[in-house]
């Protein structure tokens, strides 16, 4: 390496300016570690390189635990956000999610503005294409200019950038998203050392100048009045101006012209390897796959307030631009549109999950971390959860202090680390509600209930919402106090009333509101209570209505916590394990649980494995102490 | 070590003993004991006490024991009740602390939970690996022959049609703007009711017996005339089956119960296997493959005076219609008709005589070894008791669902019940995990904005 120059030394270097680079780089910083962030470009830190939203099912709930350690996407996004949805609404509390729809040029500069404003960060633009390793440990990286930077821990977030090839057709050229060069000398290093590589696929759609769309016959789906808001401490005057959706479909002709160019799509003829996401298909894959649909729902989503430019949700595509250009103008609305960008297909290198710890370090290599899509993840929602776990073990370690993760029954997070590092993946995992078996527990609006009393002890949370928490908390307890104290006695009218019934004894309100017709502000004002703060009013009610089932969740997750935290001590032999077929040892001797509960979700694991594993763990426990 | 789940099991070897022991360890134990006992007996005094079940009806009279943790087998709580045996009122008795939020302990699991809190020393470690080991195994083997037949492919297809309702739930809510939302669809009630419907019938019939108390099955077959039915009058000590020498007496299924050290056994006699232009006779013999197909263990008799040279190909013939090779043992009968058999007999070849008695006490052990009666381990009992554990539990979940969807249109509290009735009949059919779950939605749903 010719001039290599040293640098002053950081406690973390992140690696990567996107959704997990910044929040990584965001919670070292605020917990307190020197921190530096390098990306290969300023100006595109914080950048959207997919669709123009944040948030929605099971999104939203990552996005909103991230905010109530003090991350900054939720933030960013209630600065940008130009279209606000609540989804399943009218479905209960725990499947609710919020989404927005985000000018991706405000976006960035409220992720910018944040970096920019956050003590013991500092950024350096510059492409890294070496780690300096010592014995089995990263002690920094090298840049492409020589520039060594040295740290004790390394965050490694580099998207899609390792290897990204792009397809348009039987087109391919290298990059790490359209307009931007892939770090290739950085994959081919990591390819060097003792990790598993494997390649993922992914797409977007053409994106469509809107002044060549006819609006007139489309469905506009405006925003949700009352408008929700991303973060605990956001508002809905953060926002800007609301602009609409619109929605259209696929036409038979569509469908048509998608069939006449599939001998020459990259997907079809076995040029693209990797795997793609079974949520979100490209438009040929949902046409021969379900031939019998006739008709395929697309959103336009806006871009931004200064654009004009669309994003066309639900055609993603690698056919070639022709096709492209013919498939778009037989949709109703886009019979004159242009595009401003052709869709493509890109396929990147990601790293076997399972080789990671629960705090994101890999196991092959002390002081590395690996966060985002470089994990096997896809979204920019599951990448900042990532980000937000890495950069605060990055800088755990570096200070000497003990790791921290969270576990399945905590929140989201933990569902999303411990499927990826037991279950690793075969295709860009995405979350969904139904993979969390607490769901009912983990809930986007009690996420700061569960989240920020650990991010303030870990040094993440602000006194500024620390003291928001506080008080919320405080008008939690006096309204549960209250609605348990207050009776309504047979002959009040308003109560009656609302109930259409009568009382046929007292009642408390909160028995009341335990009914599944009752709702808080109807019965606060039928027994004249005048409470502001519709969200603590609301929290009160969830507590109260899903009282039976919180309690049996919390049962169910007491009653085996105290076996499946149990930690299985890093230097376990899990080939010497007596008794297991071939297939379980293999499999523990993989993933290398780190506790009890995580090997019993590997696959195939049985009661009596996990039996045979704790007889041993015993024993060797008995030798040592013997 | 703390350990949150409190287990229950049968501590004595299946069968008719003098005495039949429940034990139960863990934080509950208390409560359970107080439940059953009225109150709790002093630690390591033997009480005479009533067991009785949640409805204050006597199940049986007994001595009591408690003893206080860490003081006891396992390190926990331990209660132990000591009845009258017979495994009905064992069962009874296990299914009233299941009642009080027991669960079934896993084949080993009090041993197990012995050596992890320091009960037992290093030394014997590698017995306990080896027993978990086994039994585990055993209990896998007890659990199929529960499962055989019927009541198995009942309990897949409903677990199956679980798992589509659940497709359809699911779906809904994590994807909401994908014009698939079910909740509201008649469909989706249609199906809840149906799968409730199902568990409550499988269940009503479990608990008269049909399932639980029906015990073993052994089905006896063989060419005509090989003495099937005398061995049958043998093993039962009735003339309940016609026996002469014209073959092709039995022209229909006969069965009776016989007990061996108290476990009842259903022993089929069937028509003999060949072929035969009688219609009836044909009828019996497709009836007697049937019979056998369903048993817990085949007994193929042959005549040894006619067979002497090639029993073993008259075996492999009568197997060979049967499909069933692994689960049989061989009956050589009429061996006093043979002067110097020279026969390599084996565990499960055995040669009897039905006319003088001979071998028929090896016959008696052979067949309680195989019903599982001999074994140290997890009975058929057991297995059942935990298949009906796992039912009644599904049971409960769907019909709590279906009030809760009534109710509040609460689709993910339903998801919530049908992921708990889900989980409990997976116990019986084996694990579905969420991963197969949104599998299915993805292959049955066009899913991709």
């Amino acid at each position: 390496m010719q001039s290599m120059a040293e640098t002053e030394r950081f406690d973390v270097v992140i690696v990567g300016g996107g959704h997990a680079g910044t929040e990584a780089a965001l919670a070292a910083a605020r917990s307190g570690a020197r921190t530096l962030l390098l990306t290969q470009n300023i100006e595109t830190l914080g950048q959207m390189s997919c669709n123009p939203a944040i948030g929605g099912i099971g999104k939203s709930h990552l996005v909103k635990e991230v905010d109530a350690m003090g991350g900054a996407m939720a933030k960013a996004a209630d600065s940008a956000g130009i279209h606000f949805r609540t989804l399943n609404a009218r479905k209960g509390p725990a499947v609710r999610a919020t989404r927005a729809q985000a000018d991706r040029a405000l976006y960035r500069q409220a992720i910018r503005s944040q970096v920019d404003n956050q003590q013991n960060l500092v950024l350096f633009q510059g492409t890294v294409e070496d780690l300096v390793v010592d014995g089995e440990r990263v002690t920094g990286v090298v840049t492409q200019m020589g520039l060594t930077f040295r740290a004790a821990s390394v965050v490694l977030t580099v998207g899609t950038f390792l290897g990204g090839v792009i397809h348009v057709g039987f087109d391919k050229q290298q990059g790490g998203r359209a307009g931007d060069a892939p770090s290739n000398r950085l994959a081919q290093r990591l390819r060097e050392l003792p990790f598993k590589v494997d390649r993922l696929k992914t797409g977007t759609p053409p994106r469509i100048d809107g002044k060549t769309v006819d609006f007139s016959g489309l469905e506009a789906q405006p925003g949700d009045e009352p408008r929700p808001v991303m973060s605990f401490l956001g508002a809905p005057s953060d926002h800007p101006r609301q602009v609409s959706c619109h929605i259209t479909h696929t036409s038979e002709r569509t469908h048509d012209i998608i069939r006449g160019g599939l001998d020459r799509s990259p997907l079809f003829s076995g040029e693209i390897e990797g795997i793609g996401p079974r949520y979100c298909p490209s438009i040929e894959d949902k046409v021969v796959r379900f031939a019998d649909k006739t008709s395929h729902q697309i959103f336009i989503e806006p871009e931004g307030l200064g654009t004009r430019e669309l994003y066309p949700n639900g055609i993603s595509t690698s056919l070639p631009y022709d096709v492209q250009i013919d498939l778009v103008r037989s949709i109703k609305g886009f019979e004159r549109a242009h595009i401003t960008r052709p869709g493509y297909a890109i396929e990147y290198d990601f790293f076997e999950p399972r080789d990671l710890r629960p705090t994101l370090e890999t196991k092959h290599l002390a002081g590395l971390f690996f966060a985002g899509q470089i994990n096997g993840t896809t979204g920019y929602e599951e990448a900042a959860a990532q980000g937000l776990v890495a950069g605060i073990n990055a800088a755990r370690q570096a200070r000497s202090l003990e790791p921290w993760s969270p576990r399945r029954d905590e929140a989201y997070i933990g569902v999303l680390i411990d499927d990826l590092i037991t279950l690793g993946t075969r295709e860009p995992y995405r979350m969904f509600t139904s993979r969390a078996e607490y769901r009912l527990v983990l809930r986007q609006d009690n996420a700061d209930r569960r989240l920020t009393p650990v991010g303030r002890e870990l040094g993440l949370v602000d006194d500024v919402r620390w003291g928001r928490f506080s008080d919320k908390l405080e008008r939690i307890e006096s309204r549960r106090v209250a609605l348990q104290h207050h009776l309504c006695r047979p002959g009040d009218a308003a109560v009656e009333a609302l109930l259409s019934k009568p009382l046929s004894r007292e009642h408390h309100l909160a028995d009341l509101l335990k009914r599944p017709e009752v709702h808080i502000e109807s019965l606060l004002s039928a027994v004249g209570l005048d409470w502001e703060d519709a969200v603590a009013n609301e929290q009160v009610e969830i507590d109260f209505k899903y009282a039976g089932y919180i309690a049996r969740q919390q049962e169910e997750i007491d009653r085996t916590r105290s076996r499946s935290e149990q930690v299985i001590p890093a230097d376990t032999d899990f080939g010497a394990i007596k008794g297991l077929s071939n297939e379980v040892r293999q499999k523990l001797v993989q993933v290398e649980p780190t506790t009890i509960g995580q090997a019993s979700r590997i696959p195939g694991m049985t009661p009596a494995a996990i039996s045979l594993l704790l007889v041993h763990l015993k024993r060797g426990q008995q030798r040592k102490t013997a | 070590m703390s350990r949150g789940e409190t287990i229950v099991a049968v501590a004595t070897p299946p069968g008719k003993g003098g005495i039949g022991v429940v034990r139960v360890s863990g934080p509950a134990t208390p409560d359970i004991g107080r439940a059953l006992l009225g109150s709790l007996p002093q630690p390591r005094y033997a009480r005479y006490a009533d067991f009785r079940g949640a409805d204050g009806q006597i199940i049986d009279t007994g001595l009591a024991l408690f003893f206080k943790a860490p003081r006891s087998f396992t390190g926990e709580d331990v209660l132990e009740l000591h009845g009258h045996g017979g495994p009905v009122v064992l069962d009874m008795l296990v299914e009233a602390v299941l009642d009080q939020g027991a669960r079934l302990a896993r084949p080993g699991e009090f041993s197990e939970r012995a050596f992890l809190n320091d009960k037992i020393d290093l030394s014997q470690a590698e017995a306990i690996a080896d027993l978990i080991d086994s039994v585990s195994r055993e209990a896998v083997r007890g659990a199929l022959r529960s499962m055989q037949g019927a009541f198995s492919e009942r309990v897949g297809e409903i677990s199956e049609a679980v798992l589509n309702l659940r497709i359809f739930v699911e779906a809904a809510i994590d994807f909401p703007e994908e014009e698939i939302d079910f909740l509201a669809d008649d469909r989706v009630t249609a199906s809840i009711e149906d799968i409730a419907t199902r568990l409550d019938h499988i269940v009503g019939e479990a608990g008269q017996g049909a399932l639980l108390r029906e015990g073993f099955t052994l089905a006896i077959v063989g060419r005509p005339n090989a003495g099937k039915s005398s061995i049958m009058n043998c093993l039962t000590g009735a003339d309940s089956s016609i026996v002469t020498a014209v073959p092709g007496t039995t022209r229909d299924v006969v069965r009776e119960v016989i007990q061996i050290e108290g476990m009842p056994i259903r022993v089929v006699d069937t028509a003999g296997i060949r072929v035969s232009s009688d219609e009836i006779e044909v009828e019996g013999i497709r009836r007697a493959i049937g019979e056998a197909q369903r048993a817990d263990q085949v007994l193929v008799v042959v005549d040894l005076s006619e067979h002497v040279g090639d029993w073993r190909a008259v075996v492999a013939d009568v197997l060979n219609q049967l499909e069933r090779g692994d689960i049989c043992t061989v009956v050589l009968n009429k061996v006093d008709l043979v002067q110097t058999p020279d026969l390599e007999l084996s565990s499960n070849v055995i040669a009897v005589s039905a006319r003088t008695g001979e071998g028929m006490d090896l016959l008696r052990k052979r067949l309680a070894s195989v019903a599982g009666l001999s074994d140290n381990v997890e009975g058929l009992y057991l297995a059942r008791r935990r298949h009906l554990d796992a039912l009644e539990r599904a049971g409960r979940a769907v019909s709590e669902g279906r009030r809760q969807l009534a109710a509040s249109g609460a689709g993910e509290l339903l998801a919530e019940e049908l992921r708990q009735c889900h989980q409990a009949l997976c116990e019986i059919t084996g694990e579905v995990t969420s991963d197969d779950l949104l599998g299915k939605i993805f292959s049955s749903f066009c899913i991709g904005k």
